[in-house]
């Protein structure tokens, strides 16, 4: 069966509100968590993501919460913390191993991390049972997907496209995949710009999709309350599981 | 020496992965990795390639107007009882250093078959230069600027669109220098493959720090030789201000391994050091943004703060990582010019010798009066004074006053 990633933005509207939506989603059939710590200057991510990551900042997101939120959540889903590398080497990558240890989530997806800065950091978690993510895109020539793939943790993170998240744009990716294949057994899931009608299309190939912007923007919703958010959102993830196995 | 300008190696080369001690490096999403090792390959070639920097001379010469003079401040060296000498790249062509890594990034783009170039810009002394580069070799141009910066440098923003570029005025986060740089990074990872990142200063990631120090490093080769015919020794200090670093790692660079030379960089004090600022390297601590490691003003979680500065081309959290490790190595000496020491000095430059700085450049003229006398009597002192204040006029206007004409 093909898995299903979603990412969600931590602390907006609340952090009441993420662990409800968290726990929804897992019941929805969401296999993995991303939970985004926000950041103040998201380079990789479109204008929805970064919205969510500003508003939560303006909210008075700590790190801090981060921790408090992921022990509620971690038992109930496989959980990833996704975030910019800045935040996770100021506050100190020791401490937030020691806290995904504490609270249960697996490991880590840092989009500014390439392969050739992560080594040293990856080596440091896959000591305590945690996973730092790699991704590949399409960009890459067969000689940089051979070396990045051999070393994968867990899943292969597919970069949909050239681009930042979100956005309407999309590439055809066989070769891509089948260097991939021909260089690691890891899991591959695709991500950027996935959502309700793009994910058939996109899961062709790969073993999992990968679901944040078109997720987030219901959360920016304001005209919709809490709960029809959290029914929004898990509707979206049920349908999107359904149909990339369709 | 070389009949023109070609790069050395320096002791504080970056490794192959492009880190200065623990500085620098790249930290950009997977999607750019390719294109910067490309790029990586691509400068390395023409690093010392004599025909690469013999076009590049063609232009500096007949274009640009180089070599930039050195000119011995009489006034001033009189009032403060040394020898001051000023680098004039404010005669420069579009008005200040920036034009020199644009014609120099525009050749290497040319030469790689790029048909688009983008570039980030605070002051935007940076996007014109880039928006002029582009219609000299016939490039297509965008230019991020941040919503603030559209606004208090209205004069650079149109001459950019007459030069034929396209402005995107940035209306995220502190609408400045590092909201632009985060949505040319956008752009770029978008259009990777057929786009030329022209990076502004000594930052982003490797390899731009190095090739771009590499090529602003005339000024000091120039300077270097200036100064030697002038007076027939070496200067005791060399004074640069510095936003990202370029124009002061540019007049340093060929200074760094003369021990009996001071290098310092002045960075942005803002309204004070307890207040708001632009000085990473005083108040900031490492950490990565905008792919690279250094100096960054942030908060306890890693979040980026908002820089202040009178001058917009001072007005960003970081700094180039080069400039980072030679702190670290106490190579290069940095201290800091609130917002009204650059406004009274911008004044008194003026004024003494009929030389109007940017508000930029200006930081570093008012280290001259910072420093105590005894630093400065009787020495040698060369200043950089990286571009001139035209683009300043209209907000210099708003905070001085000299009366009415009579």
């Amino acid at each position: 069966m093909k898995k299903l990633v979603a990412y969600i933005t931590t602390g907006y509207p609340d952090l009441e509100f993420t662990v409800d939506l968290a726990k929804s989603l897992a019941e929805a059939g969401t296999d993995t968590l991303e939970l985004g710590i926000p950041f103040s200057d998201p380079v990789a991510d479109g204008p929805v993501i970064e919205k969510a990551n500003l508003l939560s900042l303006k909210n008075g997101f700590k790190i801090s919460q981060l921790f408090e939120v992921s022990a509620q959540i971690a038992s109930d889903i496989d959980t990833l913390w996704m975030g910019y590398f800045n935040p996770f080497y100021h506050f100190g990558i020791d401490r937030f191993i020691e806290e995904a240890n504490k609270s249960g989530v697996n490991g880590f997806i840092i989009p500014d991390l390439p392969f050739e800065e992560a080594k040293p950091y990856k080596a440091q978690m896959k000591e305590k049972s945690l996973a730092l993510i790699d991704f590949i895109a399409p960009t890459d020539p067969k000689e940089r997907i051979s070396k990045i793939a051999k070393d994968a943790d867990k899943f292969i993170y597919l970069v949909a496209y050239a681009g930042i998240t979100g956005s309407g744009k999309s590439e055809e990716l066989s070769s891509t995949i089948s260097s991939i294949r021909e260089f690691s057994n890891t899991p591959v899931y695709v991500g950027f710009g996935v959502n309700a009608d793009t994910a058939k299309a996109k899961a062709k190939g790969v073993d999992g999709v990968i679901v944040g912007s078109a997720f987030v923007k219901i959360l920016l919703d304001d005209s919709l309350s809490h709960t029809q958010k959290i029914e929004k959102i898990s509707k979206m993830a049920k349908e999107i599981k359904e149909k990339i196995n369709e | 020496m070389s009949e023109f300008y070609i790069p050395k190696k320096s002791p504080y080369d970056p490794d192959e992965l492009g880190h200065f001690g623990i500085f620098g490096g790249r930290y950009v999403p997977e999607t750019l990795m390719p294109v910067l090792e490309e790029l990586k390959r691509d400068y390395e070639a023409v690093r010392f390639d004599r025909d690469f920097w013999a076009e590049v001379d063609y232009y500096y010469k007949n274009y640009v107007g180089r070599p930039s003079s050195l000119y011995f401040a009489e006034n001033l060296s009189k009032e403060l009882n040394a020898k001051i000498y000023l680098k004039r790249e404010d005669l420069n062509h579009t008005g200040a250093h920036k034009i020199n890594h644009t014609v120099a990034q525009a050749i290497l783009a040319k030469r790689l078959g790029k048909k688009k170039i983008i570039a980030e810009t605070g002051a935007g002394q940076h996007g014109v230069a880039t928006a002029t580069v582009a219609a000299l070799f016939g490039l297509e141009c965008e230019i991020f600027m941040g919503a603030k910066d559209v606004a208090r440098q209205e004069l650079n923003v149109f001459r950019m669109k007459l030069l034929g570029a396209k402005v995107h005025a940035v209306q995220s986060g502190s609408k400045t220098l590092k909201d632009a740089m985060n949505d040319a990074i956008r752009h770029w990872v978008t259009n990777a493959r057929d786009t030329f990142y022209v990076i502004g200063t000594v930052a982003g990631p490797h390899p731009y720090p190095m090739m771009i120090r590499d090529i602003q490093s005339i000024i000091g080769w120039e300077a270097k030789s200036q100064i030697l015919k002038a007076e027939g020794r070496l200067p005791d200090k060399v004074i640069a201000c510095i936003g990202g670093g370029s124009n002061a790692i540019g007049i340093f660079n060929h200074f760094l391994e003369d021990k009996e030379v001071e290098c310092i960089g002045i960075e942005a004090g803002g309204l004070g050091l307890d207040s708001k600022h632009g000085a990473s390297l005083a108040k900031g601590s490492p950490g990565v943004l905008h792919g690279q490691m250094s100096y960054l003003l942030q908060d306890e979680d890693g979040q980026i703060l908002e820089a202040h500065s009178i001058s917009a081309g001072l007005d960003y959290p970081g700094i180039g990582p080069e400039h980072a490790y030679l702190k670290e190595q106490g190579v290069v000496k940095y201290d800091n010019i609130t917002d009204k020491e650059a406004l009274d000095a911008f004044v008194w430059l003026s004024q003494k010798e009929g030389i109007i700085p940017a508000f930029e450049s200006s930081h570093a003229v008012a280290y001259l009066k910072k420093m105590p006398k005894d630093e400065v009597e009787g020495r040698v002192i060369l200043v950089n004074v990286s571009g001139r204040g035209d683009k300043d006029m209209i907000q210099a206007k708003e905070m001085l006053s000299f009366g009415g004409a009579e």
